[in-house]
């Protein structure tokens, strides 16, 4: 009779949340930093002490002061109230466009990669897509229906998937191979299954990753389209809206551009971090060595 | 005993270490030998008993980020290694010391051609001009037995089969006329047939040059055939030497014993009837080496084990010819039925 | 032909397998060649036996197994399991027959999914083929663990958490859960230390004796094939060269590849290395290009003008023992070649 074999190899590691902060800077940075913004967002009616939308030309243009935090602009509009609004909208644009374009760039990757057929016809779409300016293609479905803030989500989307799907692609292109997937073949499994349980979780590591560089494309993206015109309607405020507004008093009033930048450019930030730690952290080769 | 003059490698009580998630790895822990000029020493053992490591170790290749020799002492002729500099130690490597590793692949630069990493290696270490290091680049891949040399300077690695990168190893490894060639698993990665051609081509060598070679293994049936003392490692440590005959005759160590009975035969006429005996098994597993292991490594594993083996780790004693072995119950082994 | 002596039919029978693999290139990828990896290959195995396929890389074992399991589809040839011919069926309707058919892999630290329980891989097959579900899956995996010597309750650990011959005996129970005819493995023991090997290659005895399961025993190791076959098939390039009982193997070589195969191998003995062995000089050519008439005559100490361009036939030389070599005719001399 065989002999019962000994204990098992590894201790499970407990975890605890001060090591994991302490090992992983750039992960808790990032996260930290996004969280802060998202409660902005979440709570600005109660941060801004004044109406985003009043027009009060009586104090235009004010630097930053006790009164007005961050100063006002051209139509005496509190630029502090403004951008604190504006946070909800580049959240609300990044994370959607994150979300979407994941949902359907997983689904489509998931496909292509394992059945050859719909491989060859859809990647060379993806192929044609990623050849059209996101801005231009955002910009003529605008033009085609009204814009708003579902149409510039769409918009975005829309160019962001085959970025997913490459990403997702490659990822079960390199597991189909793997023995563990014959041994379930072998077992058994069909191919919902297989894809399901054996692919999926797999690609989900990359995928979380990829969405975050998204998410902070989409961001910037949707900035560029309302400096453009071409997004959110003007009186709502968007850090892209503020910052076109402001081009023209530049020279005088450079709060009203610097400040919304500034938000911006920290916001990407913190999405890059995290994209940056969780892809350290979550790819098996690097993660051993940390 | 070899006087010192002929011992020319000393290893002393070699510790070294790495710092990992679980905690700090003993992967060699304290352990010592001499190689004498021109002699082939095998040092054997299975995965984790830090034979590689220790190979690392005295060349220096041990990664600072995550491990280091925490004691010990390592002489090449009389020269102290562990505390070398880094300037000097490059000079010895692929010099006076070489290594060859198990995958030729990942071993030779895919992007340069063969004849240009021998000559490198020339250049470097012996200073002498690109003509004259790819002269004695051909030279080593004739001494190589790899047929049409002067041609086969021009090839990249991806053109050659397995056995053959092999053999550039080899060549690169003695271009610069070694004293010590350390092999880790040269012939694990290749096929029977080329495997028998590259240990006879080493032994050859080994005849023609004079080079002292460590091998480092875990197939008994290479260093039966290749070797001429062995090391036995388990979990670190040193736990049996011999000259090669007197270990395969009488192992006098439990572990060795039950390598050697672990292994299915080619050679014995165990199945005349065509029965299929059973293989003896060594029970349990390789002890985690995060924790400092308390008394023998392989009490917890081996059937001779005694109250004393669990708490107190056994010395290396002598047990005549050169033999020594670190088992308190050597006596009861020697007696028991082979 | 089985050493059992029954009358019972074969569980596997392959009959003329053939497997090419087509190689692209230039611009437009079109098919320029192709490996012939297995090359008209025949053999059966019975209940309760083991078929060791030994052979160095590029001689096809391997695609014979995953061919067999039909991982990959044959490109002509027969393989009848349990009586069904299977040889063409589409993977829709392979599915059914299975059940009869596991497979073991070689590298216990990639076959199996990272992110499943250990118990979740080992029970996945009863699931899949409806054998049981729930409360009596788990039950069903619990016994299979004890069966190959885990504890029941490492069900729920990972796959990382135990060591490789652990995972192979993981890879066993779950071949094992559907109770299949044939089982394949696919260098079982090769990534494993020795001191592990023995034990998992003990636990396959066991478990054919007490299930009598057929195995296709892939290896490169002549030792190992010697220890766990009942009969071998030493292939080289895509073909049988020779195929025989274990005894006759190792008594009686008659393939000059197999005397080679023998003569390289090495041994726990110092004292072969006194004899001078003769070695076979020269690289294994690539599948790709495999030399014409005798695919061995480039390396072979004995081959002849007419072995350069005739292949020789797998036949029956003497009782049950076949060779593929034209100067082993029947009924000849079983003694030492001469150089021609």
């Amino acid at each position: 009779m065989t002999a019962i074999t000994d204990d098992l190899v590894l201790p499970p590691r407990r975890f605890s949340l001060a090591t994991a902060i302490r090992r992983n800077p750039t992960i808790t940075f990032g996260a930290v930093l996004l969280a802060a913004l998202i409660v902005v967002a979440i709570f600005a009616p109660y941060i801004a002490y004044s109406d985003p939308f009043k027009i009060a030309p009586v104090n235009r243009l004010r630097p930053p002061s006790e009164r007005w935090w961050f100063g006002t602009d051209q139509f005496g509009r509190d630029v502090f109230s403004r951008t604190v609004y504006g946070a909800r909208v580049s959240l609300i644009v990044g994370l959607s466009v994150a979300l979407f374009s994941s949902a359907v760039g997983l689904g489509l990757g998931l496909l292509c990669g394992y059945f050859r057929k719909v491989d060859s016809i859809v990647m060379r779409v993806m192929d044609g897509l990623m050849a059209i300016p996101s801005i231009l293609l955002a910009i003529a479905l605008i033009t085609l229906t009204r814009p708003g803030l579902g149409i510039v989500i769409l918009a975005i989307v829309i160019p962001e998937v085959p970025r997913i799907v490459r990403v997702v692609r490659a990822v079960v292109l390199s597991i189909r191979s793997q023995p563990y997937i014959e041994s379930a073949i072998a077992g058994g499994t069909k191919n919902t299954k297989l894809l399901l349980r054996h692919v999926l979780p797999n690609t989900l590591a990359p995928l979380i990753v990829q969405s975050t560089y998204v998410c902070a494309s989409a961001m910037l993206i949707e900035a560029s389209l309302s400096f453009l015109g071409a997004g959110v309607p003007p009186e709502v405020p968007s850090w892209g809206n503020i910052i076109a507004q402001g081009r023209t008093f530049f020279q005088i009033a450079p709060w009203t551009i610097l400040i919304p930048g500034s938000f911006l450019a920290i916001t990407v930030l913190a999405v890059n971090l995290l994209g940056d730690g969780l892809r350290d952290r979550l790819d098996p080769r690097l993660a051993r060595r940390l | 005993m070899n006087a010192a003059a002929g011992r020319i490698l000393e290893v002393r009580d070699l510790q070294t270490q790495f710092n990992t998630l679980d905690g700090v790895v003993r992967a060699v822990d304290g352990v010592s030998f001499d190689l004498a000029r021109g002699e082939t020493l095998g040092i054997v053992g299975e995965s984790g008993c830090g034979k590689s490591v220790t190979a690392l170790s005295i060349l220096r290749l041990i990664p600072p980020e995550t491990g280091r020799i925490a004691a010990g002492s390592i002489k090449f002729e009389g020269e102290e290694l562990t505390t070398l500099g880094e300037e000097a130690m490059k000079r010895l490597r692929g010099h006076r010391i070489s290594m060859i590793f198990q995958e030729p692949m990942t071993s030779l630069n895919p992007v340069l051609t063969v004849g240009t990493q021998i000559a490198e290696n020339v250049v470097r270490h012996m200073g002498v001009p690109w003509r004259a290091a790819r002269e004695r680049a051909c030279e080593m891949l004739d001494l190589v037995r790899i047929a049409d040399a002067r041609r086969r300077l021009d090839e990249y690695p991806h053109q050659l089969s397995g056995g053959m990168r092999q053999r550039v190893m080899i060549a690169m490894a003695l271009s610069c006329d070694p004293q010590v060639l350390i092999a880790d698993e040269p012939t694990t990665a290749l096929d029977v047939t080329i495997q028998a051609q590259i240990l006879q081509l080493m032994l050859e060598l080994k005849e023609k040059t004079g080079t002292a070679i460590v091998l480092i293994t875990h197939d008994l049936g290479v260093v039966a055939e290749t070797t001429e003392r062995v090391v036995v490692m388990y979990a670190g440590r040193k736990v049996e030497e011999a000259p090669v005959a007197a270990l395969f005759e009488q192992p006098l160590h439990p572990y060795t014993r039950g390598l050697m009975r672990a292994i299915p035969r080619l050679d014995i006429e165990a199945d005349a009837a065509g029965t299929r005996p059973r293989l003896q098994e060594i029970p349990g597993l390789v002890p985690r080496l995060t924790q400092p292991i308390v008394g023998c490594a392989f009490a917890p594993r081996c059937g001779f084990a005694t109250e004393r083996c669990r708490i107190q780790a056994p010395p290396l004693v002598d047990a005549g010819g050169g033999h020594t072995v670190a088992c308190w119950e050597v006596d009861r082994v020697r007696a028991s039925a082979p | 032909m089985s050493e059992q002596g029954t009358t019972e039919r074969p569980v596997l029978e392959v009959e003329g397998l053939v497997k090419h693999f087509p190689i692209h290139g230039g611009l437009l990828q079109r098919r320029t060649g192709e490996v012939k990896a297995v090359d008209g290959v025949s053999f059966s195995i019975a209940r309760g036996e083991t078929l060791g396929l030994v052979g160095e890389s590029g001689c096809g074992k391997s695609t014979i197994g995953k061919t067999v399991l039909k991982l990959i589809e044959p490109t002509s040839g027969r393989i009848v399991l349990a009586g069904q011919d299977i040889s063409s069926l589409a993977p829709g309707a392979m599915w059914e027959h299975r059940r009869r058919i596991q497979t073991i892999f070689q590298d216990p630290y990639s076959s199996m999914n990272p992110r499943l329980a250990s118990g979740t891989i080992v029970g996945e097959p009863l699931e899949n083929f409806g054998l049981s579900r729930g409360r009596e899956t788990v039950d069903r995996v619990a016994r299979l663990f004890e069966r190959v010597g885990l504890r029941p309750d490492a069900m729920r650990k990972y796959a990382h958490e135990f060591s490789g011959g652990q995972r192979q005996r993981l890879g066993i129970a779950k071949a094992l859960s559907v109770n299949p005819d044939v089982i394949v493995a696919d260098e079982p023991v090769s990534a494993l230390d020795v001191s592990v090997q023995a034990q998992v290659l003990n636990l396959l005895i066991d478990l054919q004796e007490e299930f009598r399961l057929a195995y296709l025993f892939i290896s490169h190791d002549l030792a190992v094939m010697r220890h766990i076959s009942h009969r071998i098939a030493v292939m080289y390039l895509g073909r049988i060269v020779e195929l025989t009982t274990k005894r006759r193997l190792f008594t009686q070589p008659l393939h000059p590849y197999t005397e080679a195969l023998l003569s390289a191998a090495t041994a726990p003995d110092p004292r072969r290395r006194q004899q001078r062995k003769r070695i076979v000089q020269g690289d294994v050519p690539s599948p790709a290009k495999p030399p014409p008439g005798c695919h061995f005559h480039t390396r072979c100490p004995y081959a002849t003008a007419e072995c350069k361009v005739t292949a020789p036939p797998l036949i029956e030389v003497a009782e049950g023992h076949q060779v593929a070599c034209l100067r082993r005719p029947v009924g000849g001399d079983p003694g030492p070649l001469s150089v021609a």
